[in-house]
C-alpha cells in the first residue's frame, strides 16, 4: 500500500525535470498569495461597510431630516454633476488598468505602458477632483455635523486607499521597467489590478450613497 | 491494497512541501525575529502569559476593593480604570492572542502536516504588533487609563482621560494583527494540508482554528471602524456618537458588538478544538460525532455574526428587533449543545486516564456548560431587562471565559507541554493546580449569579452592605485562584530542570504532531506523510504513510506493524 | 455655458465609453475560471454598473427630487 502512494506523492523532485518542479512550486505559492490577497480585500470591504452602516444608521434613524438642519438652515446637497465626472475618471482608470494587465500578459509592453500611464494619471486626477470637492463642499466641514462627519470620513478613507493605490501602481510600473515581471510570473501586477478594481467599486457604493440617495 | 478514498485528490502541496530551507543561525533570527511558527507560538504564549498575570493582578485589586461595601483600596475613578483595563487586557491581550497566535501557530501547522504557515513573514509582523499594542495599552495608566469598561460606551468614553485614545490605538493595532493572522491561517489550512488530508480528515483542533480565522478576518475590521470613529471624535470632534452633535451612542454599540460578539466565539472555538483533542486521547476512544462537531463549529461561526444586539436589549433599540435577536441567540445553543453531548458521548464507555489535561478538559465541560446555560437565560429579553448590567452578567462571562477559555487553555498547555518542551510536567502539582482552580473558580464566580439577581450592579466600587458576605466569599476564593496560578508557574519552571524526558508521544495520541520528536525539529517533518483517515480511530493502525523520522531520532517511520497504538 | 451642463455632458459621454469598454473587457474575461478571474469579472461588472449610475445621475433620474 505504501508503494503506490510513495510513487504518487514522493517521486516529485526525484527524477522530475527541475524546471517543472520549480514551476509547480511557483504556481502553488502564487495561488496561496492570491487567496491571501483576496481575503485581505474582503476584510477591507468590512472596514468600509462599518462606516457605511454608520452613515445609513445616522441618516435614517438618528437625523430628523436630511441633509441635516444646522444653525436654522438645511445644508445643501453635494454637487452630483461634478462627482459624476470624477466618478467616470475613476471608473475609466479601472478599465485602463484591466487593459494594461491584459496587454502585459500578451507581451505588448508599449501598450501596457500607455494604459498603465493613463491609469495612474486618471487616479491622480480623481484625487485632485476630490480635493476640489472638499474645498468647495458647503456641508459644514468634517466636525460640524454628522453629514460632514460621515461624508468626509468615508470619502477620506477611500481617498487614502486611492492614494496608496497610486503609489502601489507607480511601484509596480517601475518594477515592470526593471523586468521583475515576466509573462509567466506577474502576480504583483495581478494583485495591483485587483486592488485598483476594489477601490473603484467601493467608490460605486459611495457615489450612490452620498450623491444619488 | 489501501489507497486514498476514491475521488480524493492527493492534495496540492506535495511539491512545495518537499523544500526544507536552511535553519537560521543567528540568535536574533532564531529567537527574536523568527519566522518559525513554533517560535512565534512560544512568543505569543510568553507575552500572553505575562499579560495574563498583569490583568489578573488588576482583578485581585478589584476583588480587594470589594471586600468592604465602602472599600477604600482605590478611589472610584481609579477603580473604573482598573476594571476597564482588566477586561480589555484579558480579551484582547490574553485570550485572543493565546488561542489564535499562541496555540494556533504552534499546533495547527503540525497537525496538518505542514512545515510552516502560508505567510511566515506576515506571521512575524503580526506577532510583533502584539507586545507593542500591549505596552501602549498598559502604559495608558500613566495618562489616565480608559474608564468606561472594556466596552467604552459613549458618551462616557468621549469624556474619558487620554488613555481612552491610547486604548483605541492599542486595540486597533492588535486588531490588525488578529486580522492578518486570520488570513494567514485560512490560507494555510485551505492550501497546505498534507496529501490525503481532506477537510473531513482534519483534526478537530484545526476545524476550530479554521472557524476562528474566518471570524477573525471578517469581524475585526468592523471594530477597527468603531475605534477609528471614536478616536476621530475624541481628537478632532468629528461627530458620530455624541447626541449633542447629531450622533448616537447606540451607533457605537452596534459597531462595537458586531465585532465583539464574534470575538467571544473567537475566544472559545479554538478551545473547543483543544477539548476535542484531549478528550478522545484520554478516553482511548474515537471522538463521538466528528462531523457534527466540525459542522457545528462552522454553524456557530456563521450564526455568531447575527446575534450582536443581544448585548443591547436595554439600549433603547426598537422592540421589534429584539425578538429575532433573542431567537437566533437561543438557536446558537443548539450547535453548542451538540458539541457538549458529543464530548460526553466520547467519554462514555471510554478507558479514562485522569491526567491533568483531562481534568481541565472535564472541568471545562462542567463550568463552560454552566456559563452557556446562564447565557441562555440572558438571551431571554424580559430576563435580560432584569439582569443586564448586574453581577449575573459578570458571573456568566467569567464562567464562559475563565471556566471555558482559560480552563481549556490550561488543558491545552498541559497536553502539548511535552511536545513543546520535550519534558513532562509534575502530575501531582498539576492535580493541585486543577483542583484549587476548580474549587476556587466556582467559589469566586458562583455567588455572583445571585448577587446579580439580588440587584448588585456591575462596575461599582461601592455597594449596598447586604451584598457584603458573598463579596467577601468571592474575594477570598479569588485569592486561592490566584495562588493556583503560582502552582502552575512553579510546575512550568521546574519541569525544564527536573521533568521527565517526554519522547515523541507520551500520551499515545494519534494526531500528526505526536509522530515527530519533542520538541519538533525546525522543519517539522522531513517527509510530509500522506493521510488515510481521521486521527481518532483508536484501536486501528495509524493512518499515515511515508513519515520519515528526523535525523538523529531513534524511532523508525511508524507503520501499523512497528508502532501499534500505544496504551498508557 | 453652465458648468453643471458641461459636467453632465462630459460625464454622459464618458460613462458610455467606459461602460462599453468595461463590457468588452468583461466578455474577454468571461470564460476564465481562476480566483483572480472571477474577482475581476465581479468587479468589472460592478464598475459597469457604476457607469449606469452615472447615467442615471446625468439624466436627472437620481437623486429623486433633484441634485
Amino acid at each position: 500500500m505504501s508503494v503506490s502512494i510513495a510513487k504518487q506523492g514522493y517521486s516529485l523532485g526525484h527524477g522530475h525535470d527541475e524546471d517543472a518542479h520549480e514551476q509547480v512550486i511557483y504556481q502553488e505559492t502564487r495561488d496561496m498569495r492570491l487567496l491571501g490577497f483576496v481575503l485581505f480585500l474582503c476584510s477591507d470591504v468590512v472596514l468600509f461597510s462599518a462606516f457605511i452602516f454608520a452613515y445609513i444608521y445616522l441618516r435614517t434613524t438618528v437625523a430628523p431630516s436630511w441633509p441635516p438642519i444646522v444653525g436654522g438652515h438645511q445644508l445643501p446637497r453635494l454637487d452630483t454633476a461634478f462627482a459624476a465626472v470624477n466618478s467616470i475618471v475613476l471608473f475609466g482608470s479601472g478599465v485602463t488598468m484591466h487593459y494594461a494587465l491584459e496587454n502585459f500578459k500578451h507581451a505588448n509592453l508599449r501598450r501596457y505602458n500607455v494604459f498603465m500611464g493613463f491609469t495612474i494619471l486618471l487616479g491622480a486626477m480623481f484625487l485632485g477632483g476630490q480635493g476640489y470637492e472638499y474645498a468647495h463642499a458647503q456641508i459644514g466641514g468634517w466636525s460640524g455635523n454628522i453629514f460632514g462627519a460621515s461624508f468626509f470620513t468615508l470619502t477620506g478613507m477611500h481617498g487614502f486607499h486611492v492614494f496608496a493605490g497610486v503609489i502601489y501602481l507607480l511601484v509596480l510600473w517601475y518594477q515592470t521597467q526593471r523586468g521583475v515581471y515576466t509573462q509567466e510570473r506577474y502576480f504583483g501586477l495581478t494583485a495591483g489590478t485587483l486592488y485598483w478594481h476594489f477601490v473603484d467599486v467601493i467608490w460605486v457604493g459611495l457615489f450612490f450613497l452620498f450623491y444619488l440617495w | 491494497m489501501a489507497t486514498l478514498a476514491p475521488g480524493v485528490k492527493t492534495g496540492p502541496y506535495h511539491a512545495v512541501l518537499d523544500h526544507i530551507h536552511p535553519e537560521p543561525t543567528s540568535f536574533i533570527r532564531k529567537y527574536i525575529f523568527s519566522i518559525d511558527h513554533k517560535v512565534i507560538g512560544y512568543q505569543y504564549m510568553i507575552t500572553g502569559g505575562l499579560f495574563f498575570l498583569i490583568a489578573g493582578l488588576l482583578a485581585e485589586l478589584i476583588r480587594t476593593q470589594l471586600l468592604s461595601p465602602n472599600g477604600a483600596i482605590v478611589s472610584a475613578a481609579t477603580y473604573n480604570q482598573i476594571y476597564s483595563m482588566h477586561g480589555s487586557a484579558m480579551v484582547w491581550m490574553v485570550i485572543i492572542p493565546l488561542v489564535t497566535g499562541g496555540f494556533g501557530n504552534f499546533v495547527m501547522p503540525l497537525q496538518i502536516g505542514a512545515r510552516d504557515v502560508a505567510f511566515p513573514w506576515l506571521n512575524l509582523a503580526a506577532f510583533w504588533m502584539f507586545p507593542v499594542a500591549g505596552v501602549i495599552l498598559f502604559s495608558s495608566f500613566l495618562w489616565g487609563a480608559p474608564d468606561a469598561g472594556w466596552t467604552e460606551y459613549p458618551p462616557v468614553s468621549l469624556q474619558g482621560p487620554p488613555g481612552t485614545s491610547m486604548w483605541c490605538v492599542a486595540i486597533f493595532l492588535i486588531g490588525i494583527s488578529s486580522t492578518l493572522t486570520g488570513i494567514n491561517f485560512i490560507v494555510t489550512i485551505y492550501k497546505m494540508r498534507a496529501p490525503g488530508m481532506t477537510l473531513t480528515r482534519m483534526p478537530l483542533f484545526v476545524w476550530g482554528q479554521f472557524g476562528t480565522a474566518g471570524l477573525s478576518f471578517i469581524a475585526t475590521t468592523a471594530l477597527a471602524g468603531a475605534l477609528l470613529a471614536l478616536f476621530l471624535e475624541r481628537t478632532f470632534g468629528v461627530p458620530f456618537y455624541d447626541p449633542k452633535h447629531g450622533g448616537s451612542p447606540v451607533l457605537w454599540q452596534h459597531m462595537f458588538w458586531f465585532y465583539s460578539h464574534p470575538a467571544v466565539y473567537i475566544m472559545i472555538l479554538p478551545v473547543f478544538g483543544i477539548i476535542s483533542e484531549v478528550l478522545p486521547t484520554f478516553s482511548r476512544k474515537p471522538v463521538f460525532g466528528y462531523k457534527m462537531i466540525a459542522f457545528s463549529t462552522v454553524a456557530i461561526a456563521l450564526l455568531g455574526f447575527s446575534v450582536w444586539a443581544h448585548h443591547m436589549f436595554t439600549s433603547g433599540m426598537v422592540p421589534w428587533l429584539q425578538l429575532p435577536f433573542m431567537i437566533i441567540t437561543m438557536v446558537i445553543a443548539v450547535p453548542t449543545g451538540i458539541k457538549i453531548f458529543s464530548w460526553m458521548a466520547t467519554l462514555w464507555g471510554g478507558s479514562i486516564h485522569w491526567t491533568t489535561p483531562m481534568l481541565f478538559a472535564t472541568g471545562f465541560l462542567i463550568t463552560f456548560t454552566c456559563g452557556g446555560l446562564t447565557g441562555f437565560f440572558l438571551a431571554a429579553v424580559p430576563l435580560d431587562y432584569h439582569e443586564h448590567g448586574t453581577y449575573f452578567v459578570v458571573a456568566h462571562l467569567h464562567y464562559v471565559l475563565y471556566g471555558g477559555s482559560v480552563m481549556g487553555l490550561f488543558a491545552g498547555i498541559y497536553y502539548w507541554w511535552p511536545k513543546m518542551t520535550g519534558r513532562m510536567y509534575n502530575e501531582v502539582l498539576g492535580y493541585w493546580h486543577f483542583w484549587l482552580t476548580f474549587i476556587a473558580f466556582n467559589g469566586t464566580f458562583m455567588p455572583m449569579h445571585w448577587l446579580g439577581l439580588l440587584g448588585m450592579p456591575r462596575r461599582v466600587a461601592l455597594y449596598d452592605p447586604q451584598f457584603q458576605f458573598w463579596n467577601v466569599f468571592a474575594t477570598i476564593s479569588s485569592y486561592v485562584l490566584a495562588g493556583s496560578v503560582l502552582i502552575f508557574l512553579y510546575n512550568f519552571a521546574t519541569s525544564f530542570r527536573s521533568g521527565k524526558i517526554a519522547g515523541p508521544n507520551p500520551w499515545g495520541a494519534r494526531t500528526l504532531e505526536w509522530m515527530i520528536s519533542s520538541p519538533p525539529p525546525y522543519y517539522n517533518y522531513k517527509k510530509i506523510p500522506a493521510v488515510l483517515a481521521t486521527p481518532y480511530d483508536f484501536g486501528n493502525p495509524l493512518p499515515y504513510i511515508g513519515l520519515e523520522a528526523a535525523a538523529g531520532a531513534e524511532e523508525a517511520t511508524p507503520t501499523a506493524a512497528s508502532h501499534p497504538v500505544p496504551t498508557l | 455655458m453652465d458648468l453643471a451642463v458641461i459636467e453632465k455632458v462630459v460625464a454622459t459621454l464618458g460613462a458610455i465609453v467606459v461602460f462599453v469598454f468595461a463590457l468588452i473587457g468583461l466578455r474577454g474575461e468571461w470564460p476564465k475560471n481562476g480566483l483572480d478571474d472571477i474577482v475581476t469579472k465581479l468587479l468589472l461588472g460592478l464598475m459597469a454598473f457604476g457607469c449606469l449610475l452615472v447615467l442615471l445621475a446625468t439624466a436627472g433620474l437620481l437623486p429623486r427630487g433633484g441634485a
